[in-house]
């Protein structure tokens, strides 16, 4: 079965799975080393790790790219010039308070479905379709409910695995015994692998994860599927669960993000942020002052890089923040 | 007959100044002598070359008293329209009606670089949580704030969608801060599949029906803005007539560029260009105003291109210029390095090409903003460069970088890489910040060795 990778949590793992391919959305693993052809300079380092993810050995047939970012968007004609990696860029609306913001959407969907048959996958039947849709929204209910369960950064693990698999199933993983410490919400944009550590360092400082508000935690994940939409109108079930109930920073306004942040703050008991954005991502590093203004609680920016999670000055911050709340 | 133009600075323009006026110039009544706008802040004027004719000086005087204008604009009930991330397509629709004048809040990126950093502009940024990372564009947060350059518009627009990461971040900030914003949204400009429907784009581009009719769709949401703003509605005549009158202004720019940057020696310097080319984003909060701006240009660009005199050496190294520079001092130092400007694209390409003038004008309108340079591929954007190099005979490439700009990190390289594979031409990236004398002797090097690589390949 031909492998779709991707990044953005604003395509539809179920859409891909239902054209008979198998949708990989991953935390890019670059290879080691320098990496000339691709600018480091100015460029998120993020992107720039998708980028050379993609154009090294990517373990896949094809990318899907989306323009929630710019330098996303430009990210994919990079692996467009550098590898022979069929790349789909994917407009995401940044509005989303007019229909046709969610029209754009959904005919981006189409689009990517013919897409995915032009790389051998097969349009799917309706009721394929809904089939697909019913069953990875019962693996993605699963792992919700695995929330709570685990550590944050063990949930972030589970979620990737899951989401890197690309099929419909979860298993509930044992229940840990959940760390003790003062209630935390780690807030950003998409975290790689070696930025998981984050979690510990707020464990390790006395804290707890209780909201993991970045793209690998829960608020990336969809909405669950409405039933009744589904059996009427499948796609517009994943319009609908994707595009008007993901909240993100990149959307105008996005008013939502904070609704959200608010509302789950609250009902976690949250007492210190941390906010994490990559540097050059201008999209999340742009909120930091806006969360720290609105927040009731005390907030911590954080600027990653590609270099590992763990240093000093970082692990003193969070330190110094888990001391002031506690 | 013209005697010798050339490039003079500050101090010399008083004498000239007197000299002008004494030989007859007339002047409109925002003319007047260069100086007054350094004693107004805008003291990076002292630091410039500028071309030494009465039509750069009108050119300088009107780009420089915008804010006095959009005051009385407003003081005379017109209502003020504040186009942001957007280069040339709601100002054509604002100023359809004679209620509204529009203008471009981003242009406020320019005053870190006249005012040397004086105003604050980007510490107050900063202190918004919007520091040295993002583009200078940033400088409109404190622009807003201070509310000391120019006038709070009635109504704020901003394209989001396939535009910059800084200014939308910028403008999510703005309307944090409790400014309303009608956002609009501009798709990633895409090629259309084989068997899509298409249309063809000023500037050579095609795109996918449904992409034009959707934009068009979002320009109908700001139409419905501006008709409510100016208690009037913006019909298809009053459009229609709009677009023919921003064309008059493209077509006198089109002009002027075949002019300026074909001929030898060069008759504007680069500078004037840059800025001549700008007018038509939003026409310097005055249409009619442009108009009689760039015929004044054309007309001595037109005698000294006759008289085959110049501002700058015959034979210069013939330069295409990637992207506008956030210090505008960076034009002059082009020249002061033996090159000359030789085609440009300052990023808004689209609005320089003329707006079909038999379509609809939503229509029309739609598929102007679908030809916008930096909503497609920077693969696209070279072709167009190209298409330029070719037209101008330019010998070299700078792509300059505007520092923290999203798109700057990878578009420069790739559009670098495409005209050294066409053209076989060099080519150099440079990054300019909005005061670049700490980085002059590095970037006079980088710019001398294009010149000097070029005249090595002329002598082969």
């Amino acid at each position: 079965m031909k492998t779709v990778v991707y990044t953005c949590p604003f395509v539809p793992a179920e859409w891909i799975a239902a054209h008979g391919l198998r949708p990989s959305r991953i935390v890019p693993s670059p290879p080691a080393g320098a990496a000339e052809e691709v600018p480091s300079v100015g460029f998120c380092p993020y992107a720039r790790a998708l980028v050379r993810h993609l154009c090294g050995e990517p373990g896949a047939e094809a990318a899907v790219f989306t323009t929630v970012c710019d330098q996303m968007r430009r990210g994919a004609e990079i692996v467009q010039r550098r590898s022979s990696l069929p790349v789909f860029l994917m407009h995401v609306p940044t509005t989303w308070q007019t229909s046709a913001a969610r029209g754009l959407y959904l005919s981006e969907l189409r689009r990517l479905g013919r897409f995915l048959v032009d790389l051998g996958g097969v349009a799917p039947s309706e009721a394929r379709l809904t089939d697909t849709i019913r069953r990875f929204d019962a693996a993605r209910g699963a792992l919700r409910k695995a929330l709570g369960l685990v550590s944050a950064r063990r949930f972030a693990e589970l979620a990737a695995e899951f989401h890197r698999v690309g099929e419909p199933r979860f298993t509930p993983p044992t229940p840990q015994p959940m760390p003790l410490g003062v209630p935390v919400a780690v807030v950003g944009g998409p975290l790689l692998f070696q930025h998981f550590d984050f979690f510990d360092m707020v464990e390790r400082a006395g804290g707890r994860v209780a909201l993991d508000a970045t793209a690998c935690g829960e608020r990336a994940l969809p909405a669950p599927v409405d039933r009744r939409r589904l059996a009427r109108d499948p796609l517009g079930a994943v319009v609908e669960a994707y595009f008007d109930n993901i909240p993100d920073a990149f959307r105008r306004p996005n008013s939502a993000l904070y609704e959200w942040l608010r509302g789950k703050c609250a009902e976690r008991g949250v007492r210190g942020i941390l906010f994490l954005h990559y540097v050059w991502c201008d999209t999340w590093h742009a909120e930091a002052q806006r969360v720290k203004e609105s927040s009731d609680v005390p907030a911590l920016r954080i600027e990653a890089t590609d270099s590992p999670a763990a240093d000093g000055p970082t692990a003193s911050a969070i330190q110094s923040l888990l001391e002031a709340i506690r | 007959m013209i005697q010798g133009p050339r490039r003079i600075a500050l101090e010399e323009w008083d004498a000239r100044y007197s000299e002008l006026r004494r030989a007859g110039m007339v002047e409109p009544p925002y003319g007047g002598p260069l100086r007054r706008h350094v004693e107004d802040g805008d003291v990076r004027l002292l630091k410039l070359w500028f071309d030494d004719s009465a039509a750069a000086l009108r050119l300088w005087n009107f780009l420089l008293t915008e804010e006095d204008r959009l005051r009385q604009a407003r003081a005379l009930g017109r209502r003020l329209v504040g186009a942001m991330k957007d280069l040339g397509v709601v100002p054509v629709m604002a100023y359809s009606s004679p209620r509204l004048t529009a203008f471009y809040p981003d242009g406020a990126w320019w005053i870190p670089c006249m005012m040397e950093l004086g105003a604050g502009l980007l510490r107050l940024a900063a202190a918004l949580g919007l520091d040295e990372s993002f583009c200078p564009v940033r400088a409109v947060l404190g622009a807003f704030l201070t509310g000391a350059h120019f006038p709070i518009p009635d109504l704020l627009t901003c394209s989001v969608g396939a535009t910059c990461d800084d200014f939308s971040a910028v403008a999510q900030r703005l309307n944090g801060l409790g400014y309303p914003i009608l956002w609009w949204e501009i798709p990633a400009r895409r090629k259309p599949d084989p068997g899509e429907p298409a249309v063809d784009l000023p500037g050579g581009f095609s795109a996918p029906r449904d992409q034009v009719a959707f934009v068009g769709g979002e320009l109908e949401r700001v139409r419905s803005a501006l008709e409510a703003l100016a208690g009037e509605p913006l019909n298809e005549e009053r459009l229609s007539k709009g677009i023919r009158e921003a064309n008059r202004v493209r077509r006198r720019l089109a002009r002027l560029r075949r002019l300026a940057y074909a001929a030898d020696p060069c008759p504007l310097p680069a500078l004037e260009m840059l800025i001549a080319e700008m007018l038509a984003i939003h026409f310097c909060s005055d249409r009619e105003e442009t108009v009689a701006v760039l015929d004044i240009l054309l007309e001595e660009v037109g005698k000294r291109v006759q008289a085959r005199v110049g501002a700058l050496p015959s034979k210069a190294v013939r330069v295409f210029w990637v992207n506008p520079v956030a210090d505008l001092r960076a034009m002059n130092l082009l020249e002061d390095c033996g090159a000359r400007l030789c085609g440009t694209d300052f990023m808004f390409g689209h609005a320089l090409d003329l707006i079909p003038e038999q379509a609809p004008p939503m229509e029309a309108l739609a598929r102007m903003a679908r030809a916008d340079p930096m909503v497609g591929s920077a693969a696209d954007r070279a072709d167009r460069v190209c298409a330029e190099m070719r037209a101008f005979g330019a010998e070299a490439l700078v792509v300059s970088r505007i520092p923290g700009a999203s798109h700057c990190a990878t578009e420069g390289r790739l559009i670098a890489e495409i005209v050294e594979e066409r053209l076989g031409v060099p080519t150099v990236e440079i990054e300019v910040p909005p005061v670049c004398d700490a980085l002059t002797p590095n970037l006079r090097t980088r710019l001398e060795a294009l010149v000097e690589a070029v005249r090595a390949r002329r002598g082969k």
